[in-house]
């Protein structure tokens, strides 16, 4: 390569990736990332690999790697009625920041903040820490956030203008002292706390969601909240090893789709028992051609005794849920050339209670059943 | 009172340790320049992001052994290569026949045909060529750089830099290439 030619490489690279914008750097994406790698390296420790087939579902124990239970804060006060933290209109759709148990019945109580009624975020009472979240086109241009904070903090004031008064709100007998709010995407958020005791800041530390995230909740720095793993499904494709785990906490539901050592991620949000049920796929990576599959992870509702995958050849298969850390969750692969028509929520008495088409090959989407 | 904080600083103290703080300001340093390589490795803005983060999140998981290393950015580089690659033997298995558009070119008209050739030209390139090439032309790394980012030998390097540059200079994207 000549002198010139050398320099015009350089040159055109240069500017190539210099016209490439980075957004802001998601940490707190990145910080729940390295710990779900954690996860995933303490679980691969300890789960075992499980049965054949094309749609398997696994009988192992799951591995639940709960985090310790946080301390009971001393707050005193009456808490508000039914957990609401706040609640008004964006874009004329009604919404409600409200803390509850996301639990399935009968099993341990499981507190959450949550946003209309699902899309949960598990934290603990932990004040100093605000989370943000973003619905996209469902509510466009509005962001809800609650901030957790000391007793001795009575509210925060958004952009300079709107007073939001902090609130006692409890669920499974933990108490939250929060301030929730919904604000215009329009303008940057600032949120001001008058008065801060020592070791507090006056302008309070915010991440704003991105569309990447909706529907996830964006915390500030990682906050202290319910954390599980599980192995939801296991099994072999043409000879290959292929698994799907969970990893749910804070960061949303987080599937690990792994094919014969290679591993796709994606963080879903997180349904309650009465909400939508959050439909996500990803391929597993095989590497050989003609091996490929979709993963397929749901958690669903807690009446739900099977799902019945149609596939595109006409064939059904039955998938049983497994329950990580109170949750019901149903796991299974499409392998290629296959695609998954349609899923079909079955009781215990094999009554149909729910069926969609409105399935995804990559992503995720909500179901009301 | 104390005095108020900026934003980066204003966690409250419990919160955050030295190497939490450490590894922040780290990440938010080198953030933009690991998406820019992982978008030249790939050619793909979406997955240079996601690459970018999966190579934070693994140095934030060996934090202690990153921030301890001779050259954390040569740590850091390594794991963004190995994250590339794992990335593209997954994607040619989950494209195939065909790779979707992935071309994600910005800027003024006039530049946009440009890069869009170059990125074209690099997209012919196998990853481990596109790879030695952006690392030494972008990131002006030598040999021994490289060969410690691609985990090979330095006279690999050089034998897969002299190949691409083969293919590269039949491109029509540079002046002195043949036209086809």
């Amino acid at each position: 390569m000549t002198a010139a030619e050398d320099m015009e490489l350089r040159w055109r690279l240069d500017d190539l990736l210099a016209a490439v914008q980075p957004p802001v750097v998601p940490l707190e994406q990145i910080m729940r990332r390295g710990n779900g790698i954690r996860l995933r390296r303490a679980g691969a420790a300890a789960v075992g690999v499980g049965l054949a087939g094309i749609i398997a579902v696994t009988t192992l124990a799951l591995h639940a790697g709960r985090s310790a239970a946080a301390p009971a804060t001393a707050l005193s006060g009456p808490a508000v009625p039914g957990g609401v933290i706040a609640s008004g209109t964006a874009d004329r759709h009604a919404w409600r920041l409200a803390v509850q148990d996301i639990a399935d019945p009968g099993y341990r109580c499981l507190p959450a903040i949550t946003l209309n009624g699902t899309d949960a975020n598990p934290v603990y009472p932990d004040p100093g820490y605000a989370s943000t979240v973003t619905l996209g086109a469902v509510v466009s241009g509005t962001g809800f956030a609650f901030i957790q904070l000391p007793a001795s903090i009575s509210g925060i004031t958004i952009n300079g203008r709107r007073y939001v008064p902090a609130v006692i709100a409890a669920a499974c007998g933990y108490r939250y002292h929060v301030a929730g709010f919904a604000y215009s995407l329009a303008q940057a958020l600032r949120v001001t706390v008058a008065n801060p005791p020592p070791g507090w800041a006056v302008v309070f530390p915010i991440v704003q969601p991105s569309p990447q995230t909706d529907g996830l909740w964006i915390n500030t720095y990682a906050v202290r909240g319910e954390a599980a793993s599980g192995l939801l499904a296991s099994g072999y494709l043409s000879g290959q090893e292929w698994s799907i785990q969970v990893e749910f906490g804070t960061g949303g539901d987080c599937y690990a789709f792994n094919g014969n050592g290679y591993q796709m991620g994606s963080c879903v949000p997180v349904s309650t028992p009465d909400g939508p049920e959050t439909i996500a796929a990803l391929p597993l990576g095989f590497p050989d051609p003609g091996t490929g599959a979709v993963g397929y992870a749901v958690p669903v509702s807690p009446g739900t005794a099977q799902l019945a995958a149609i596939l595109s050849n006409g064939s059904s298969e039955l998938a049983t849920p497994r329950v990580v850390d109170g949750r019901k969750y149903v796991a299974f692969i499409v392998p290629d050339p296959l695609r998954l028509s349609r899923l079909t929520w079955l009781d215990a008495a094999g009554r149909v209670m729910a069926s969609t088409t409105a399935l995804p090959q990559y992503g995720y989407v909500q179901f009301q059943p | 009172m104390s005095e108020p904080r900026d934003e980066l600083a204003a966690a409250p103290d419990f919160i955050g340790s030295d190497d939490g703080e450490d590894f922040s300001a780290f990440a938010v340093s080198r953030w933009p320049g690991l998406v820019r390589l992982a978008f030249g490795l790939t050619g793909d803005r979406w997955l240079a992001e996601d690459i970018a983060q999966t190579a934070l999140a693994r140095a934030y998981v060996a934090w202690r052994r990153v921030s301890g290393a001779d050259d954390p950015d040569a740590y850091l580089r390594r794991i963004l290569v190995n994250a590339s690659n794992r990335r593209f033997r997954r994607r040619r298995v989950a494209e195939q026949p065909g790779d979707p558009p992935e071309v994600a070119v910005e800027g003024p008209a006039d530049l946009v045909g440009e890069r869009a050739a170059l990125l074209a030209a690099l997209r012919q390139l196998p990853p481990r060529q596109r790879a030695v090439i952006v690392l030494r032309y972008w990131g002006d790394l030598t040999d021994a750089q490289i060969a410690a980012a691609l985990g090979c030998s330095p006279g690999t390097v050089r034998s897969q830099i002299s190949r691409a540059l083969a293919t590269l200079r039949a491109s029509p994207v540079f002046a002195g290439g043949d036209e086809p």
